[in-house]
């Protein structure tokens, strides 16, 4: 170990470092020193504007007075209540799950910071900002709580699987919530959290639907395979727009009349079309996955004797996934995007609720404003899903291959 | 099955058992090609029988019929008084009377050691977890590795690997043990330990059979030599009788070349 370290000298943080560093990777050569300069340029540039529009002349007025359309659209205030207890939940759950499986560090907590600056002088006032000070709070004392919690502890694996339950849990609940007892209609949902449910929803109802579609793709008994081979090729060679006008139209006029299909209404339509969507596209993943693993972990399996479905569950499809998180958390990226062609079928979501805002006689001329603020929502929350993603392969990464 | 007599079971230094695995005109074809042309014997109980050949003689074909992991396509294999077919209850209490051990490990990556050998006695035994861990820890102590209960299989060496996947196959207490090369994909200086373990296995009784190109081993723990070539078995006999006295050509070319 000492020999080691003493081979390998520590990084030296001098200036003529850095000079020999920009000689080398910046400088050698004039074709790559123009493009240094041109490129560097060119990022000033559009940084500059980009903060003098955001921090001087931009009117953010626009966003503060339709808060509440950019939210949740036109769900009735009186209703509101609905919507908190999953919030809490939601904070209990990421709080709790940090301090279990993770811990924040010092870039965690600048960001924590920024979010939290960002919300309550932005997003939430008066009442609001309390009730959602309260799910802060709440995800704050469950990270305590973990943090605290002994090495070790033999409630470990209990809570671990506690968590996953909740996790589970919170959408169906969730929904539950707010339709039971004279609840809020769907078409009266809308905003950010309309492109939020759409989007859970969607991943929830779509990455069985896929793993079961890949699984049926990859069987060898042909009255399972051509079905599922035809369901993903025939989703796939359509647009998602295209799906989603079929669906409020045609599509579920088709389905035998005892199901009723014919009597959802829009959005649970484009919530089964979002699933199916993503479905046949997680199939193909999976797929992916399936069929890279070695074929002795099967015969393995087989040989100690577990029986099909045990191979699979226990042996292949762990390790199939967990090779393909990338490619997975990827599509549910791209679905969390695609959530706002549901403006197709004449719902208001985040980016329609910013077009309503915009086209507000008060408030002519701030399309920059929403669109900025509608691209910040939705990259914040895109850019969350892909950190989660690189933190599950580095935690599943034990034992790799 | 009693009818032994007329099958040449050579002297052997421990006392064997009723035949055990029970094979008959046994063929088998991947498209159009054929790996096995008939293959007829019988291993008793704790007879231990190497099969020898070379490459694409059909040896490994052979051995994995034996658990059903190639079904084979005309004869017969009875293991334990039951006959292979697609009769999926007979599978499954097949594989977990017959062990087996790869020439790649196939351990499970993503489980710990403790838990690729707990599995099979947990999920199909039904044994509880923590008689299935007592067992494993002994198993582990028997090839030499118990230190290595709690790490995963990407963090020991390839020779630690194979010991691991020794003690899981025989977590399941399996009647027979088939090895098909388990040392070919091993560093050299890693073989010794793996073999070790195979031949304190062959003394404590175990029936066994391997497929090795270990001749050493072979001749040390052998009770019979099968030689395949071309999908069939060209010569049988005791390791006595394939160093001094073979009679096939083919038999005299392949030891010519091995040894």
């Amino acid at each position: 170990m000492a020999a080691h370290t003493a081979t390998r000298p520590p990084a030296p943080r001098t200036v003529a470092y850095a000079r020999r560093w920009a000689h080398q990777n910046l400088f050698n050569g004039v074709g790559n020193t123009v493009l240094t300069v041109g490129v560097s340029a060119l990022l000033v540039f559009l940084v500059f504007q980009l903060l003098s529009f955001v921090l001087t002349s931009a009117e953010w007025d626009v966003i503060q007075t339709n808060r509440r359309l950019l939210a949740v659209g036109r769900f009735p205030q009186a209703e509101e209540w609905r919507l908190w207890p999953p919030i809490w939940t939601l904070g209990a759950l990421i709080g709790l799950s940090y301090g279990h499986w993770s811990r924040i560090d010092r870039l965690g907590y600048a960001v924590l910071a920024v979010v939290l600056v960002f919300s309550f002088t932005v997003l939430f006032e008066g009442q609001n900002a309390l009730l959602m000070a309260l799910a802060v709070l709440i995800g704050a004392s469950g990270y305590v709580a973990m943090r605290v919690m002994p090495e070790g502890s033999s409630l470990e694996p209990k809570v671990g699987r506690a968590l996953i339950a909740g996790w589970l849990l919170l959408l169906p609940l969730t929904v539950l919530l707010l339709l039971v007892a004279d609840g809020v209609r769907t078409t009266l949902w809308g905003g950010i959290f309309l492109n939020v449910m759409l989007a859970t929803v969607g991943i929830a109802l779509g990455f069985p639907v896929g793993v079961l579609m890949a699984l049926g793709r990859t069987s060898s008994l042909p009255v399972i395979r051509i079905p599922a081979t035809l369901y993903i090729e025939l989703v796939r060679a359509g647009p998602l727009i295209a799906w989603l006008f079929l669906a409020r139209f045609v599509l579920l006029d088709f389905m035998p009349p005892i199901l009723a299909l014919d009597q959802l209404d829009i959005v649970v339509r484009a919530m089964l079309v979002l699933a199916g969507f993503t479905g046949a596209y997680v199939a193909e993943i999976v797929r992916g996955g399936l069929q890279g693993l070695p074929r002795g972990q099967s015969e393995a399996a087989q040989a100690v004797g577990l029986n099909s479905f045990q191979t699979m569950t226990l042996i292949v499809l762990p390790q199939a996934l967990r090779n393909v998180i990338p490619a997975l958390v990827g599509q549910f990226i791209s679905l969390w995007k695609d959530t706002t062609l549901v403006f197709g079928l004449g719902l208001v979501d985040l980016l329609g609720a910013g077009e309503a805002a915009y086209a507000q006689l008060d408030f002519i001329g701030t399309q920059a404003e929403v669109l900025v603020f509608v691209a910040l929502m939705f990259w914040s929350i895109a850019f969350a899903m892909s950190r989660l993603s690189a933190r599950l392969e580095t935690r599943l990464g034990i034992g790799e291959r | 099955m009693t009818e032994s007599a007329d099958v040449t079971v050579p002297a052997t230094s421990h006392s064997l058992g009723e035949p055990i695995i029970y094979c008959e005109g046994v063929e088998k074809w991947f498209d159009d090609f054929q790996a096995l042309k008939g293959i007829t014997t019988e291993i008793r109980e704790r007879e231990v029988v190497v099969v020898l050949g070379p490459s694409g003689s059909g040896k490994s074909t052979f051995i994995r019929t034996i658990n059903r992991l190639e079904p084979h396509d005309a004869g017969r294999i009875i293991v334990d008084g039951i006959e292979l077919n697609d009769d999926l209850g007979n599978l499954e209490k097949i594989r977990s009377d017959v062990g087996m051990v790869f020439q790649q490990f196939n351990l499970f990556p993503h489980l710990s050691v403790l838990r690729n050998i707990t599995l099979a006695p947990q999920k199909v035994r039904h044994m509880p977890r923590r008689e299935s861990e007592e067992l494993a820890m002994s198993l582990l102590e028997r090839v030499g590795i118990p230190e290595q209960a709690d790490k995963f299989p990407t963090q020991l060496s390839g020779g630690q690997q194979q010991r691991v996947a020794i003690a899981r196959a025989l977590a399941m207490q399996p009647k027979i043990m088939l090895f098909d090369e388990p040392t070919s994909a091993l560093d050299p200086e890693m073989i010794k330990e793996v073999l070790d373990v195979m031949t304190e296995l062959a003394q404590s009784g175990m029936t066994m059979v391997v497929v090795t190109h270990e001749m050493g081993f072979a001749r040390e723990v052998a009770d019979r030599f099968l030689f395949f070539d071309e999908g069939l078995i060209v010569e049988e006999g005791t390791p006595e009788h394939f160093f001094t006295n073979p009679q096939e050509d083919r038999t005299k070319l392949f030891l010519s070349q091995i040894l």
